[in-house]
């Protein structure tokens, strides 16, 4: 199994203070990986710092064995990786269907296939394409989200919480688009609160605490873990 | 007073009068919407667009509307190097650090002004022109000129922010600069397209009010206060705000001459700013928060 995303090591934070003291996790091609822990363990950081956005005072991030640690945004875009943040992720004031021609941005010449296929991901975008997407319900502005990122057919795409404040009816629809995506050939590094759902069909799990990884291994053997639920998944 | 004194003597220049006022006011905006800043050289800018055609029309002895789109070039080059030397540095700093910048560049452009043309007023024609008269309706032909073209900009620019890559990733930055880098939007480009755009359309305000006034020093800077009130107004950020803010002072400034004395015209967009900031600080189209 070979790495596609490694992070290594990773020490980091915003400004002076470090939030992340050793982090370390990978994902491999068809991996769905989720990262869970309570609030505040740095698991935004994380995803942060595989895209440039804060100080990494040290380790490496590769991507397919390239190093990209200190890579500006859009170059770490154009190696294959795609990142839907925790909030604001879509553009609030553009129709669905601009936001979706911003993700694919870098893209020169005909992106239609990738059009069709976000579209045929969530079917009920198509017929919201001209609204503003600010305007959508919850459950679709994630849809949006998620559709941005993935019109550059990433190799990874980085999801922190995308079912926030979602009903289970909606969570249960963006977990089968995960499976979707991945059946596609992207794999997925999610952050979850809903940390059991999320590793009972992830295909292996980080526990993240006070910016280190405390316990990682197959999602159904984390559930396992009695010791990992009482403190992390809450009983 | 009937129909035909009114728009006369008062709706038509003060749409004039404001449509210029629009065109400052669409770079002030765009300028927050990108780099977040309040940018005070816009007026003095404006004065250096509105001489350098009269330069351009002198040297080739050209008509002053053939030397507009010189101006223009010559503008939006200008507000490229201006950023390039003076805000490129700042970006990273509070904002207001830049606003203040941008006080010293407007000090510094009117220095120019003053040193390369003078502080005499002149002017592009000399006589005055006749209006036409279109059935009861008197237009002058600069009017009409500055009408035309300012519509004419004002579709070109929208047409470029809906239709075009670039227009698009424009609207993307002002509206989320974090997700615009995600996705691979180059935030130089896009900060140097704005100063194209809002260094252009300052040419042009300044060189229509000089053309439907005349030139001097400070022609620009006694439109700061109007082009703000105007941008505020229409909801800072807010292309279409700033072009109905625009007008909207334009024509309150004609029609205050009936209360209070035509020197005192400027306070008119005094009150609006104040009223503006004091009930509905996002303006008339929910723009950002000066
Ligand atoms: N932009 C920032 N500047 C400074 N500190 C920050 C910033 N963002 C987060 N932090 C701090 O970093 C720590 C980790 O935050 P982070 O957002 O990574 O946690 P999280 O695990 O994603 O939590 P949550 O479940 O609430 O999303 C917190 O203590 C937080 O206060
Ligand atoms: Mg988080």
């Amino acid at each position: 199994m070979s790495a596609l995303l490694k992070m290594k090591s990773i020490r980091a934070g915003y400004g002076e203070a470090d939030i992340l003291y050793d982090v370390s996790m990978e994902v491999a091609e068809g991996e769905i990986v989720a990262i869970v822990g309570p609030n505040g363990a740095g698991k935004s950081t994380a995803m942060k710092s595989i895209f440039g956005l804060l100080n990494i005072r040290s380790g490496t991030i590769t991507v397919g064995g390239r190093d990209i640690t200190g890579w500006s945004p859009n170059r770490i875009v154009n190696a294959g990786v795609c990142y839907v943040p925790q909030v604001q992720n879509i553009f609030g004031e553009m129709t669905v269907h601009e936001n979706f021609e911003m993700g694919a941005f870098l893209r020169k010449g005909d992106f239609s296939a990738s059009l069709d296929r976000v579209y045929a991901l969530f079917p009920d975008l198509k017929a919201k394409r001209k609204t503003i997407a600010g305007s959508l319900s919850g459950g679709q502005r994630q849809m949006v989200a998620m559709g941005r990122a993935l019109m550059l057919d990433p190799k990874v795409l980085l999801l922190d919480e995308p079912t926030a404040g979602l009903s289970p009816k909606y969570m249960e629809q963006i977990f089968k688009i995960c499976r979707d995506v991945r059946a596609a050939g992207v794999a997925i590094l999610l952050v979850e609160q809903h940390a059991k759902q999320a590793l009972a069909f992830s295909d292996r799990g980080y526990v993240l605490a006070a910016g280190r990884n405390r316990h990682e291994g197959s999602g159904p053997a984390l559930l396992a873990d009695r010791h990992i639920a009482e403190m992390f998944l809450g009983g | 007073m009937d129909i035909f004194s009114f728009v006369n003597f008062f709706l038509l220049p003060g749409v004039v009068q404001g449509s210029i006022y629009a065109l400052g006011a669409i770079g002030i905006t765009l300028i927050y919407a990108i780099m977040r800043y309040g940018h005070f050289a816009h007026g003095d800018l404006a004065t250096f667009g509105a001489f350098t055609a009269l330069f351009v029309a002198g040297l080739l002895g050209l008509s002053p509307y053939a030397a507009l789109p010189v101006a223009v070039v010559v503008a939006a080059l200008l507000a490229i190097a201006i950023d390039w030397l003076f805000y490129a540095h700042l970006r990273r700093m509070p904002k207001i650090i830049t606003t203040i910048a941008s006080f010293g560049v407007a000090l510094m452009l009117r220095s120019v002004v003053q040193i390369i043309w003078g502080v005499d007023t002149t002017s592009y024609t000399r006589g005055i022109s006749r209006p036409e008269n279109w059935f009861g309706i008197r237009v002058k032909p600069h009017e009409l000129v500055t009408l035309l073209v300012v519509i004419g900009l004002v579709i070109a620019l929208h047409l470029f922010l809906t239709r075009n890559k670039w227009g698009k990733a424009m609207r993307a930055m002002s509206d989320n600069p974090d997700l615009a880098l995600l996705s691979g939007i180059d935030n130089n480009k896009v900060i140097a397209m704005t100063w194209v755009i809002a260094g252009g359309l300052c040419a042009a305000s300044g060189f229509f009010l000089g053309l439907n006034t005349e030139l001097r020093s400070l022609m620009g800077w006694n439109i700061l206060l109007p082009t703000f009130a105007a941008a505020i107004l229409g909801g800072v950020g807010r292309i279409e705000g700033a072009i109905v803010g625009g007008l909207v002072v334009g024509v309150t400034e004609e029609l205050s001459v009936l209360v209070i004395p035509s020197e005192y015209k400027m306070l008119s967009s005094f009150a609006i700013l104040l009223v503006v900031l004091l009930l509905r600080p996002t303006g008339l189209f929910r723009g950002k928060i000066l």
